[in-house]
């Protein structure tokens, strides 16, 4: 390290990547401060060289600035005889890299990775040193590494892809021919790359270039044109296939929280016949009890206490359900049957509810997820299914069976379809409907709880979250589901969710819908289908049909 | 039913409303008490009654709640917007055809890739607003064609009742995002600002810019005084600078528009009373109570729906013609869904099923809104602005629970004590 503080480029840059082969993680952030210009020599009183960290100065009342100095590696104060060393700043020599060496610098941060023992950080070095600048160094090191059968397989995998992407990417003079390219980018057409799809524009116009230099017959040209098409459409199909399976998969997380929004309304809609606009704003209360439990655990990414996403569960749940047992008994209970009134009633209590949260919180705070739900599960090569969606999808799974057992399996679940299909009756042989709805409405606003808490995992945390993003959504669900059979509500979620993801990111004619005109198009739909189905998939029969 | 003597009575209120609103507010206005900023504001919170009158037709009458009557009130405000951004302040750039790109909607203008400013051009739909008389056929006639074409599918297939109260809220959000986007060419969340006259002469008799230009020389050609910048002649440079048209920062203008709004609110209500008043009327109602019986007598249901839907959207629109002028700027703000729900509440709190309702509603929800969301210190509590969302949600919670309707039922009571009419008669049903 003391070689940096030489002042000759060959030593500073052998003395670099000396360092960048070490392997030493606390180099990554040292290589930083060195890029940056915040690492100083600072030589003893006998002449010798000492690097140190200094990040900002201090100014006195004659203003001679002083530095506070760091230790380069750790970051922690320097100590000498008792205190932090801060020297003038006049003592430090500025020893800077220049622009030539400041990129070796940064690309030596990467090589660094390479020797990391952590698999993420060596993973994400192997893959950068794919990718422009190149280090010369880092072949020998990836052909290792994709020939050691003691590496992961996918660092194998990355590490050939990225070499084959460094022949590709090589300079029209270097070593490599023409051909070495062309047959790099076969085997990256092989592999399936995506990583290659971005490069092969610009590939293919500089070959050309290199081609009619040399002179080579245009059949020879025309080979490699093809043999580029070839391959482009070939990893353009694999990034078909990938695309489309993610669509498809954040439709069915899309489509799990509208269901887990929806279920709850349609249950006091079908049960009370009341609408309940504050459902959005169970939602929020859910989120934020999450963000609270998060808090009580001390949860943070630098100090991750994963368990207190699993307890804020029931948290989430049972806040919002007693929050929605108050809505009932203070404003509810008087709207019984009168959908229209309930809407409005219950807006204004959204309304509240979002002004009181937003007082107290402010506008965004910040749910940070659980460790474990970084990352993915890669079922096929690029194909990842994201923990958290996969949690979302499983949570909603799970509300969804618990809330047919209780419908289908319990007493308390035969009551409430007695309560729905015959309200009097139900009262006349005993029933304490009161007892009924109360207890149905809670149960509604809980589920809607748990949405909320299960958006924190993919999605922001606002005090209108559930009002802009959600509320209209789900309501268009249960408009399409019918409120007949709760099935219809499952059925209408996945459906809605898939639709909207699906249909966003397709492209007519140069013209991507993206989400705004995705909403329109589904709107429409929806129409069309109202006009088929009136009362939605599943539509109430008999006499109950004609109530609302 | 609407008995003869209530009529008699609200003719008399009537009366004295005409004479307080064409009389007794532009006198306070000219004596000083009013400031041009309090005419100006009850001017604006007169087009939000219109678009009361226009809900409570549907809601009050016909049963039917509509969540998105400000979509069709921005309608009608964008044609105007459009019509006054045509017409706005020396900013923007002449394109290629001649028609001026006004500042607005230039900063922001959807560039195709490699399309370098000079490329731009005025919106083919935007040009048919240059004309005023147009702009204003067009700001009625747009929200009535969508409004029609929405029932025409909404009501025939049977949407009723909340169902319907959801889908017009999800079309609400959904033609907010729209209008929110650049490359609708509408200037994006921005909006449509910076105007600066309204009624130029070129505005009812031309329909391009290019005429206007060519009129107005060749008609003040020998009028030297408007050679402004006194190069010898008059020509295209000066009419760029000319004071033609009326300023719409002017006191005086602003009165004529608080007096034109007075007037369309006076006309819109007479219209929504006539309508009421006739046998149409009487369908509507049965529509509210009980609507499978009409049916059953061979009536169709949907046609009328249709009807009483398009005239509150053409209410809608008025309101937003006219309420440009005065706000000085229009942006898909106004479009939220909050904004449909507020003249729900203004519908509510003033009194459902009764006209004049709705404007006191409009008038006193709003005017409390304009001294809420202000800071007021009271010592040992300050009311911050913050908390108006909560006091209109606790609000509305109230009235709908305790006040089904409204203020107007107060109102009424205290004109009971010494007419004894029969009681409040259109009394609507949940």
């Amino acid at each position: 390290m003391q070689n940096l503080a030489s002042g000759d480029d060959k030593i500073i840059r052998k003395a670099i990547q000396e360092l960048a082969m070490s392997g030493d993680s606390r180099l990554e952030s040292f290589f930083e401060f060195y890029r940056q210009g915040s690492i100083y020599n600072w030589p003893t009183e006998s002449g010798e060289v000492r690097i140190v960290l200094n990040q900002e100065t201090t100014m006195d009342d004659d203003f001679n600035e002083f530095a506070p100095l760091l230790h380069p590696l750790t970051q922690e104060p320097l100590i000498i005889s008792g205190k932090q060393a801060k020297p003038d700043l006049m003592e430090l020599e500025d020893i800077s890299p220049g622009r030539k060496l400041r990129s070796l610098v940064n690309s030596s941060k990467f090589l660094l990775r390479l020797f990391s023992p952590d698999f993420e950080t060596r993973l994400s070095g192997v893959k950068k040193c794919g990718d422009p600048p190149f280090l010369p160094d880092a072949i020998s090191i990836l052909e290792e590494f994709a020939r050691d059968s003691d590496q992961n397989e996918k660092i194998q995998f990355t590490a050939q892809e990225s070499i084959e992407l460094m022949i590709l990417g090589s300079a029209v003079d270097s070593k490599k021919t023409p051909l070495d390219r062309i047959t790099a980018l076969q085997k990256l057409g092989e592999l399936n790359s995506l990583r290659a799809l971005a490069r092969i524009d610009s590939f293919e116009t500089e070959i050309t270039k290199a081609i009619t230099k040399t002179d080579l017959p245009t059949a020879k040209l025309k080979e490699y044109k093809s043999s580029i098409a070839s391959v482009r459409k070939k990893i353009e199909g694999h990034k078909n296939k990938v695309e489309w399976s993610g669509n498809l998969f954040r439709g069915l997380s899309y489509g799990s929280v509208l269901i887990l929004m929806a279920l709850g309304l349609a249950i006091t809609f079908g049960l009370m016949g009341v609408i309940n606009m504050a459902h959005g704003e169970l939602m929020m209360i859910g989120a934020y009890t999450t963000y609270e439990v998060q808090l009580m655990f001390g949860h943070s990414p630098g100090n991750p206490v994963d368990h207190y996403y699993l307890f804020a569960l029931p948290m989430a749940f049972c806040t919002a359900a007693i929050v929605g047992l108050i809505i009932e008994a203070l404003v509810v209970r008087h709207l019984y049957n009168r959908p229209l009134e309930s809407l409005l009633a219950t807006w204004g209590v959204g309304l509240f509810l979002i002004q009181v949260i937003r007082i107290i919180y402010g506008d965004n705070i910040g749910v940070n997820s659980p460790t474990w739900a970084r990352g993915g599960f890669e079922i096929s090569q690029d194909i990842v299914l994201p923990y958290a969606r996969l949690y979302l999808l499983g949570l909603s799974i799970l509300c969804v069976c618990f809330i047919y057992f209780v419908i289908r399996k319990t007493r308390f679940g035969m009551l409430i379809r007695a309560t729905m299909q015959n309200r009097d009756m139900a009262n006349s042989l005993g029933v304490k409907t009161r007892k009924i709805d109360r207890l149905t409405f809670a149960l509604g606003s809980g589920i809607a709880g748990v949405a909320g808490y299960g958006w924190t995992i993919i999605g922001g945390v606002t005090p209108d979250m559930g009002q802009t993003n959600f509320i209209v959504d789900s309501f268009l669900v249960v408009v399409t589901g019918g409120v007949g059979e709760l099935i219809g509500v499952i059925y209408s979620g996945l459906g809605i969710g898939m639709i909207t993801k699906l249909i966003e990111p397709m492209d007519i004619g140069g013209f991507t819908i993206g989400p705004v005109w995705g909403k329109v198009i589904l709107l429409a739909l929806i129409v069309a289908f109202i006009q088929y189905r009136p009362s939605g998939l599943f539509a109430p029969k008999g006499r109950l049909a004609d109530k609302k | 039913m609407i008995e003869e003597t209530k009529l008699i009575q609200s003719k008399k209120i009537f009366l004295s409303l005409c004479i307080l609103g064409f009389v007794i507010v532009p006198a306070l206005y000219l004596g000083g008490i009013l400031s041009i900023g309090d005419i100006n504001m009850l001017g604006r919170f007169m087009t939000f009654a219109i678009v009361a009158l226009g809900l409570d037709l549907l809601w009050g009458y016909v049963g039917i709640l509509s969540l998105c009557q400000f979509t069709f009130f921005c309608l009608g405000a964008y044609a105007m917007g459009i019509h006054l951004a045509h017409h706005g302040g020396p900013e923007g750039i002449i394109d290629a055809e001649g028609w001026k790109i006004p500042a607005c909607l230039f900063v922001v203008y959807p560039y195709e890739v490699g399309e370098s400013s000079g490329d731009a051009l005025v919106p083919g739909f935007w040009k048919p607003f240059w004309n005023l008389p147009f702009t204003i056929i067009l700001g009625l006639l747009i929200p009535a064609v969508a409004s029609f074409i929405l029932g025409y599918f909404v009501f025939r297939s049977r949407v009723r009742g909340v169902y319907f109260a959801i889908l017009t809220q999800a079309i609400a959000v959904a033609a907010w995002l729209v209008f929110c986007r650049n490359d609708v060419k509408l200037c994006g969340t921005n909006g449509l600002t910076r105007f600066d006259i309204i009624a130029p002469q070129g505005s009812f008799l031309t329909l391009n810019p290019v005429d206007a230009t060519e009129d107005w020389i060749e008609s003040n050609k020998d009028n030297l005084d408007l050679d402004l910048n006194k190069d010898g002649w008059v020509d295209q440079l000066d009419y760029a600078v000319a004071d033609v048209g009326y300023s719409l920062s002017s006191p005086e203008v602003q009165l004529s528009l608080y007096i034109i709004t007075l007037f369309c609110l006076f006309g819109s209500y007479l219209l929504c009373r006539w309508i009421v008043n006739s046998r149409l009327g009487r369908v509507l109602v049965a529509i509210r109570d009980d609507e499978p019986t009409l049916n059953f007598f061979g009536y169709k249901p949907y046609t009328f729906k249709i009807f009483a839907f398009c005239i509150a959207a053409v209410l809608a629109g008025l309101a937003g013609l006219l309420y440009v002028p005065q706000m000085k700027i229009v942006t898909p703000s106004n479009m939220e869904a909050v904004r449909s729900v507020l003249v729900v509440v203004w519908v509510a709190v003033g009194g459902r099923g009764s006209l004049g309702g709705a404007i006191l509603g409009a008038l006193s929800v709003n005017l409390i809104y304009n001294f809420l969301t202000s800071e007021h210190d009271y010592g040992f509590f300050t009311w911050s602005p913050d908390y108006w969302p909560i006091f209109l949600g606790i609000m509305f919670v109230l009235v709908v629970l305790f006040l089904p309707n409204g203020l107007i039922e107060l109102v009424d009571k205290l004109f009971k004590k010494k007419t004894k009419t029969t009681g409040q008669s259109e009394k609507p049903t949940p």
